[in-house]
């Protein structure tokens, strides 16, 4: 439902038509003064029209000059905006990458430690598997001898080795 | 409408340019801006009557204009899209403002000059001195008649009878309803009308 001044304005302006026109042209209580103030708001239409009409822009070419360095200038902050947005976003992601940087490098740590230690474990066993298997040397007839025998594991090789022994006992020999 | 470029043109490649300003073209920008400052200007300054504001007010508004760009969907015009933010600019300003009756808000240094349209600054014709004399108290008597209106009215009166824009065109540069617009030209026509009879009944 329009009110009466939305009514009026449609009228002046040429808005209303057909059954609506009518209703609104007989609801009018004086319809000479009412075409007088229609005269009277073309007049003043025109009258606008002719005295401001559209105003020159001085220096219109130094205004878009301006406008263009402004223009540069939002970029750029713009620019040094999402960079520093890039840059807080980064920081924030540093804290669950450090993380999983940790744990993968603990994992690796873990399965290095492994296979170190599996390898370490013959490496420091002698080559040798040294036992002593006899030395029982008579003391009296040799002092300082000393008889050994070495298995090297590798080889299968097995060495006896003896020191200051004057002479080999009959119990050592070979069987 | 009118506007600085041929009706042609303007229909032909507006939206081109809005979409290559989209995608961050800023010699595209510059073209809309070229087609459309003097009447940013022009209507801006017919709001606040200084040419230094309405110069101000109108880059502020290309900028905000560029700023928002990319939310331009294309469903109106982009002179009614642009208009709104003018009005928003320009609305905004004037209550900061709080310009209200005659005389102070006038910039009497400006040089009034009547021009096409179409053209770029080039006045129509050379008035006589006495013609300009009696022109500028004219001028100055409207200026001061719609001084008194409110911002929105004036806003409303401005951009019907001198941009010729439809109700519904106005409602959505002013983000209001057509029944408020309807409304507003009613009050501002009815004051003018008082203020202004003497002049348009003797010219």
């Amino acid at each position: 439902m329009k009110t009466f001044e939305e009514k009026w304005t449609a009228w002046l302006d040429g808005q209303l038509s057909g059954r609506e026109l009518a209703e609104f042209e007989a609801s009018l209580p004086d319809k000479a003064a009412a075409e007088a103030e229609k005269t009277g708001a073309r007049k003043l239409r025109q009258l606008l029209k002719d005295e401001l009409g559209v105003r020159a822009l001085k220096n219109e070419e130094f205004f878009s000059h301006q406008l263009r360095e402004r223009v540069a200038q939002q970029r750029d902050e713009a620019t040094r905006t999402s960079a520093g947005r890039r840059m807080e976003s980064s920081t924030w992601w540093t804290i669950p990458r450090l993380l999983w940087t940790g744990t993968v490098s603990i994992a690796v740590f873990l399965v290095c430690t492994v296979l170190v230690m599996h390898d370490k474990s013959p490496s420091e066993e002698s080559q040798y598997l040294t036992q002593i298997l006899n030395a029982r040397v008579d003391p009296i007839v040799s002092p300082n001898a000393t008889v050994s025998i070495f298995e090297v594991k590798q080889d299968r090789v097995t060495v006896l080795w003896t020191e200051g022994l004057q002479s080999l006992p009959a119990d050592y020999a070979a069987k | 409408m009118q506007t600085e470029a041929t009706p042609a043109q303007a229909d032909v490649s507006e939206l081109d340019l809005v979409r290559r300003c989209q995608a961050g073209d800023t010699e595209a920008f510059d073209e809309l801006v070229t087609r459309y400052r003097t009447r940013v200007f022009s209507m801006i300054y017919n709001m606040v009557h200084s040419e230094q504001d309405a110069w101000d007010l109108a880059q502020d508004s290309f900028l905000k204009a560029w700023k928002s760009i990319k939310r331009f969907r294309g469903r109106s015009s982009f002179y009614t899209w642009i208009y709104r933010i003018v009005m928003n600019v320009t609305i905004d300003w004037l209550r900061k403002k709080h310009v209200k009756g005659a005389g102070a808000e006038f910039d009497d240094a400006i040089q009034l000059r009547q021009v096409e349209p179409a053209s770029k600054t080039v006045p129509k014709t050379e008035a006589l001195p006495y013609e300009i004399m009696e022109r500028d108290e004219i001028r100055a008597r409207i200026e001061q008649a719609i001084a008194q209106l409110s911002s929105e009215q004036r806003a409303v009166i401005l951009m019907k009878e001198l941009e010729d824009m439809q109700y519904h065109e106005i409602a959505e540069a002013l983000g209001c309803s057509i029944g408020t617009v309807m409304s507003r030209l009613f009050y501002a026509r009815k004051k003018l009308q008082n203020l202004l009879r003497d002049v348009y009944e003797n010219i």
